[in-house]
C-alpha cells in the first residue's frame, strides 16, 4: 500500500471510531440519566 | 408488551447496524477517484439525513407545544418532550456530521475546514440547537419551554438553507450526489451499501429518540410530583 492509501485507511477508521464514540457516549449518558431518574422516583414514592 | 416491542426493535436495529457496517467495509467498492476515504460517505450522509429528520421532529414538537400550552397542558408536555428529544438527538447526529466531514475534507481537499456556505450553515445549525439545549439546561422559570419552542422553530429554518446551500451557491463541499445536476449520482455498485446505512442509522436514531423521549417524560412526571409534594407539605 502506498502512503496515500495508508492515510486514507487511517482517516476512514478515525471517522468511524469518532462516530461510534459520539453515539455510544450519548447512549451511555442517557442510560445514566435514566438510572438517576429511577432513584429519584423511588425516593419520591418513599417520601409520600 | 411495550418493553418486548422495544427490545425486538433494538435487536433489529443492532442487526441493521452490523449489516450496514459489513456493506460499507466489505461490499461497496473503493471510489475510483477518492479511494477508501470515500467510504466515510456511509456514515457522514446518513447522519446528516438523520439530523434533519430529528430537527424536523423538534420543530413539530415546538409548534405543538405553542399550540397546546393554553388549552391542553398534557399534550403540551408531550409535544415539549418530543421537541427536546428531537433537538438533542439531532445535535448528536449533527456533531457526527461536523467531525466526520473535516476528516474526509482533510484527505479529499487537503484542508480540515473552509468557510463555504454548506459548512458554515451546518455549523450555525449546530450552534442554534446547542444554544437551545443550553437554554433548556440552565434557564429557569415558567417561560423556558415557550422560549425554547420559539428558538426551536427559528432554528429549524436553517435546515432548508443547509440543504439548498450547495445548490444555491458555489461551495468547496461537493455538489449534491442525489437530486443534483444532470450526471450526478452514485455508482450502482455503491447504492445498496448507501441505502442500508441510511436505513440502519435512521433506525438507530429513532431508537435513541424514543429512549430520550421516555427519559424526558419521566423527568416531567418527577418534577410535577415534587411540586405536588411541596404543595401538600
Amino acid at each position: 500500500m502506498d502512503q496515500a492509501a495508508i492515510l486514507d485507511h487511517q482517516f476512514r477508521i478515525a471517522a468511524y471510531v469518532v462516530t461510534w464514540v459520539i453515539q455510544l457516549g450519548y447512549l451511555a449518558w442517557l442510560g445514566l440519566r435514566w438510572q438517576a431518574q429511577k432513584r429519584d422516583a423511588a425516593r419520591l414514592s418513599r417520601g409520600r | 408488551m411495550k418493553k418486548l416491542a422495544i427490545g425486538i426493535y433494538a435487536a433489529v436495529t443492532v442487526a441493521l447496524m452490523a449489516w450496514g457496517f459489513y456493506q460499507a467495509i466489505y461490499v461497496a467498492p473503493n471510489d475510483a477517484m477518492q479511494g477508501e476515504i470515500f467510504r466515510i460517505i456511509f456514515y457522514h450522509v446518513p447522519s446528516a439525513m438523520a439530523a434533519f429528520l430529528f430537527f424536523a421532529i423538534s420543530l413539530a414538537g415546538s409548534i405543538g407545544y405553542l399550540s397546546f400550552r393554553r388549552n391542553s397542558p398534557g399534550w403540551a408536555q408531550v409535544s415539549d418532550a418530543w421537541a427536546l428529544a428531537g433537538a438533542e438527538v439531532g445535535v448528536v447526529f449533527c456533531t457526527v456530521v461536523l467531525t466526520t466531514g473535516p476528516l474526509w475534507g482533510r484527505r479529499a481537499w487537503g484542508i480540515w475546514w473552509t468557510w463555504d456556505a454548506r459548512l458554515t450553515t451546518t455549523l450555525v445549525l449546530w450552534l442554534i440547537y446547542v444554544s437551545y439545549l443550553l437554554l433548556r439546561r440552565f434557564a429557569a422559570g415558567p417561560q423556558v419551554q415557550t422560549l425554547a419552542a420559539v428558538l426551536g422553530i427559528f432554528g429549524a429554518l436553517d435546515v432548508p438553507i443547509v440543504y439548498m446551500s450547495n445548490r444555491w451557491w458555489r461551495t468547496q463541499h461537493p455538489a449534491p450526489v442525489f437530486g443534483g445536476a444532470q450526471g450526478s449520482g452514485m455508482d450502482p455498485s455503491m447504492v445498496p451499501a448507501f441505502l442500508w446505512n441510511i436505513l440502519a442509522w435512521l433506525a438507530w436514531g429513532i431508537l435513541v429518540l424514543i429512549l430520550r423521549y421516555h427519559v424526558e417524560r419521566q423527568h416531567q412526571k418527577i418534577a410535577a410530583a415534587e411540586v405536588q409534594q411541596a404543595l401538600d407539605a
